[in-house]
């Protein structure tokens, strides 16, 4: 860890196994980190009102950013135009393109 | 491992079938098109307007996404993720429109951003804001802090946040090492839960949570 990483860490009063939590949360949500560290870090945030709090709080905000794909998609006029362009390649499914 | 997919789709030029008898395997690649491309026409769209920002743009690289992709249909591998494929093809069709002026940054140290998102929460908890991401509805808020949000840290977000890939695939579809997509991905997303909080502040959300649209 380097040294104004274990300062803000002081700061923020946290514990070391919550300074890996601290590190390591967002690799151990995205599932990016050995099942024996993941354990590890369960079994902390378990036994922490501090880290199961801040583990909610990137949830939700993991959560929030994810739900963005439900709301935008590919407009009417580009599908009509792409199709119209597939259509001229002689693409046969040309028309599935549209909704 | 090579970065791009096989033969490099976006770069070839088959001739068109138009005015031909189709053949079999006509058919059978307008059925696989059908089938394996066409229903990610929505998340080419999300990439490809996060990588231009701008609607018209986005347009006319997912327009020449899929038709190259298309054209170049026999170089994708049955099978393997088509959507990776198409991120892939996108993201050089774009680099391509903007003459390949890749963004670069340096490397970043991902724990860094990871501590520094800690100390984001912490003063969001010592203002009460400790639970605003579960009690808003971040949506607007999200989308213009992610149209500000730099590039490549945006693409980052977009990919593995928003479309679900994993590092890996991302990392294929961006051309940069794992570890680079999780730097980049960890700056975005402590870049964005710093503008959330600041957006909560400017809406007084710790006294009125119904002020926040």
């Amino acid at each position: 860890m380097s040294a104004p990483a274990r300062s803000q860490l002081q700061d923020l009063g946290l514990s070391a196994t919550c300074a890996e939590v601290l590190h390591h949360l967002w690799d151990y949500l995205d599932e990016q980190i050995t099942p024996s560290g993941a354990e590890r870090l369960r079994a902390h945030i378990a036994s922490c009102p501090t880290c199961r709090g801040y583990e909610s709080y990137q949830e939700c905000f993991l959560q929030a950013v994810s739900k963005l794909r439900q709301e935008l998609g590919a407009p009417e006029s580009l599908r009509e135009r792409l199709a119209e362009r597939l259509k001229g390649q002689g693409c046969s499914c040309w028309d599935k393109v549209k909704r | 491992m090579s970065l791009e997919p096989r033969d490099a789709p976006g770069t070839g030029g088959l001739t068109a079938d138009v005015g031909q008898e189709r053949s079999g395997s006509d058919v059978a690649r307008d059925v696989a098109f059908e089938r394996d491309a066409l229903p990610w026409l929505d998340d080419v769209y999300r990439f490809a307007l996060s990588l231009t920002r701008e609607e018209s743009d986005a347009d006319d690289v997912v327009q020449e996404t899929f038709l190259r992709a298309y054209r170049s249909w026999h170089t994708f591998i049955p099978g393997t993720d088509c959507r990776r494929w198409l991120f892939t093809i996108c993201r050089n069709v774009f680099l391509r429109s903007r003459e390949r002026q890749r963004p670069t940054v340096d490397l970043e140290d991902g724990e860094q951003d990871a501590v520094a998102a800690g100390s984001v929460y912490a003063a969001a908890r010592e203002k009460g804001y400790d639970d605003l991401f579960a009690t808003l509805d971040l949506a607007p808020a999200l989308r213009d802090a992610l149209d500000e949000l730099a590039e490549p840290f945006r693409s980052a977000v977009i990919l593995v946040d928003v479309e679900d890939l994993s590092y890996e695939s991302a990392a294929e579809v961006m051309g940069v090492p794992i570890g680079t997509v999780r730097s980049r991905l960890f700056r975005g997303r402590r870049l964005l839960q710093e503008k959330l909080v600041t957006v909560a502040e400017d809406l007084g959300f710790q006294t009125s949570v119904q002020g926040m649209p």
